[in-house]
């Protein structure tokens, strides 16, 4: 994984973002923010409230940048109608026209962006799987459906930048499988896609190269492999409850994947640098010495703590 | 010119739905109602009576109310709901999405509205007058719906703000102020139905009537329109997390 500077920028940027900072009265949404985005699939992590949404929403021209710059295929979102030919996205939002059926929504898109013909508004309803529901209202659609019914309107229009943010909320696994192959797919093709979301897993499921921001700044760029070791390899306490807690605090304390054993009681707290090593060596130490082990629990997992690491 | 029919037709189904358009028969009972009322009030005729009743209830309850819960869902609403996005962004020009918007709203008020108070006169005894109140109400309507979707695309707080302009601006201020009464939707669309009919109780002298009246609230509409549209273009769409 390389800073903020080198891998937060696509070789053949079709999304550039110049120093761009957000606010909404006093709360500051983005920071300063340069990055690109470039053909092929690119996935935005981070915590609830780091700014993906806002971010999605300058770069596709519904939002207005505080300070900085926005270029996308060449031009302002905002003001050229030919970038906004090129662009769609599917918001977080789950609101939907209720009244329309997913038919008359992806038609109605098809008609503004002049798709011709009634194979486009098909294929777009197939690709998502609504095809055989395309009659219903959506306002009687679960969050899946109606997430998916979105995504079927923004690829009737056949766009060269596909903004999803968190496009699989709601979807069920087997929706989930094949949007993420969906989206692979239209990546593949040379479109670029830019996903967000704030699950890990989902986004190394998605994409090979991801972008992550924190508190409205850029965080970590880069491939997903490094992001994830960034991620796993980092200080993080194990609480871990056992018999003869003292005699499995001192073998633990000569391991090299632990940093320090604190015992309180039954408990020990033990930090470490390597959590994937410790998980080997723990039942051996404990075996060994003749300890039983009841739990074992991080004690900040949490991914909102994981991203605080990473920004520290 | 194709794009205001499409966005007209996906106003039309996705901005009144059917809850919405029965919230429409409100206003459309009212009128009604206050054409039932002419009988009981006694102004002298039944055009004068029907004209006193006309004045309080249709061309300052029923004609502004109604077009503020269309008006309002043409743009308002979307904006507020955050479904504007599938018309915003697109290739289209701005002044095709207000056009289709007000298009659809017009048509709708019009019909309902138009058609309601057009009974009412009917209901009154003075079915004579039926065609100018129609043609009056349709186009206060066109000019209404205007303004409305110009304060949707001005504010997040629309209605509260249709409501000042209707209370505040043109029944408190206009009956009082020339100026406003001659750009008031409201104030108009009564001055166009007095020119086109003999109601001189309806007769306000500083404001036009008859087709003056109608052209005056053609020039509402439009500045109004062309407002909704240079703000459309510089309309912050943020999400609910924003």
């Amino acid at each position: 994984m390389t800073g903020a500077t080198g891998a937060a920028f696509a070789a053949d940027p079709t999304v550039e973002v110049d120093n761009v900072s957000a606010w909404f009265g006093q709360k500051v949404a983005l920071s300063e923010l340069s990055c690109s985005f470039g053909p092929g699939l690119t996935g935005l992590l981070g915590p609830n409230g780091a700014g993906k949404t806002t971010l999605l929403r300058i770069v596709t021209g519904l939002l207005p940048a505080s300070k900085g710059r926005i270029k996308v295929a060449g031009g302002d979102p905002r003001a050229d109608a030919k970038v906004r030919a090129a662009l769609a996205l599917v918001p977080e939002d789950e609101a939907v026209p209720g009244p329309l059926t997913p038919r008359q929504l992806v038609q109605y898109r098809a008609d503004l962006f002049g798709v011709v013909g009634r194979n486009a508004v098909d294929h777009a309803l197939d690709q998502v799987g609504l095809l055989d529901v395309a009659h219903r209202r959506l306002e009687g659609f679960s969050k899946g459906m109606r997430q998916r019914a979105k995504v079927a309107a923004a690829l009737v229009t056949d766009p060269t930048v596909l903004v999803l943010d968190e496009p699989l909320n709601g979807a069920d696994p087997v929706q989930r499988v094949n949007l993420i192959t969906l989206f692979r797919r239209l990546g593949a093709d040379g479109r670029t896609v830019i996903v967000s979301s704030h699950v890990l897993h989902e986004v190394e499921r998605l994409a090979e190269r991801i972008i992550v921001l924190v508190n409205g700044r850029l965080a970590a760029a880069g491939d997903r492999r490094a992001i994830r070791d960034a991620m796993v390899d980092r200080p993080r306490r194990v609480l871990v409850r056992a018999t003869q807690p003292r005699f499995l605090g001192a073998a633990l304390v000569e391991q090299e994947s632990v940093t320090g054993v604190t015992v309180d009681g039954d408990d020990l707290t033990v930090a470490t640098s390597r959590a994937g090593e410790l998980a080997i060596v723990l039942p051996r130490v404990a075996k060994a010495v003749g300890s039983r082990l009841h739990e074992v629990r991080p004690l900040d997992e949490s991914l909102e703590s994981i991203f605080r690491d990473l920004v520290r | 010119m194709t794009a205001v029919v499409h966005t007209a037709r996906y106003a039309a189904r996705a901005c009144l739905p059917r809850r919405r358009r029965l919230g429409l028969l409100l206003p459309g009972l009212g009128a009604l109602l206050f054409g039932m009322l002419a009988h009981v009030v006694d102004a002298g005729t039944a055009e004068e009576s029907f004209a006193a009743v006309a004045t309080v209830g249709l061309f300052a309850i029923v004609l502004p109310i109604g077009c503020l819960v269309i008006g309002d869902a043409m743009l308002g609403t979307e904006v507020r709901g955050g479904t504007l996005h599938f018309t915003w962004l697109s290739p289209v020009p701005r002044w095709t999405i207000v056009a289709g918007r007000w298009a659809a709203g017009t048509i709708a008020a019009s019909l309902v509205l138009g058609t309601a108070c057009a009974l009412a006169a009917v209901v009154a005894g003075v079915p004579g007058v039926a065609p100018p109140l129609f043609l009056a109400i349709s186009a206060g309507s066109a000019a209404y719906v205007a303004l409305f979707i110009m304060l949707g695309a001005i504010t997040r707080r629309a209605v509260v703000w249709s409501l000042g302009v209707v209370v505040l601006g043109e029944r408190l201020l206009g009956a009082a102020l020339d100026g406003v009464a001659q750009l008031s939707p409201g104030w108009l669309s009564r001055t166009a139905f007095t020119g086109l009919t003999d109601a001189t109780d309806l007769f306000r002298a500083g404001v036009p009537d008859g087709w003056a009246a109608i052209g005056r609230l053609a020039l509402v509409t439009a500045i109004c329109l062309a407002v909704a549209a240079w703000r459309l273009s510089s309309l912050r769409l943020a999400g609910r997390s924003e």
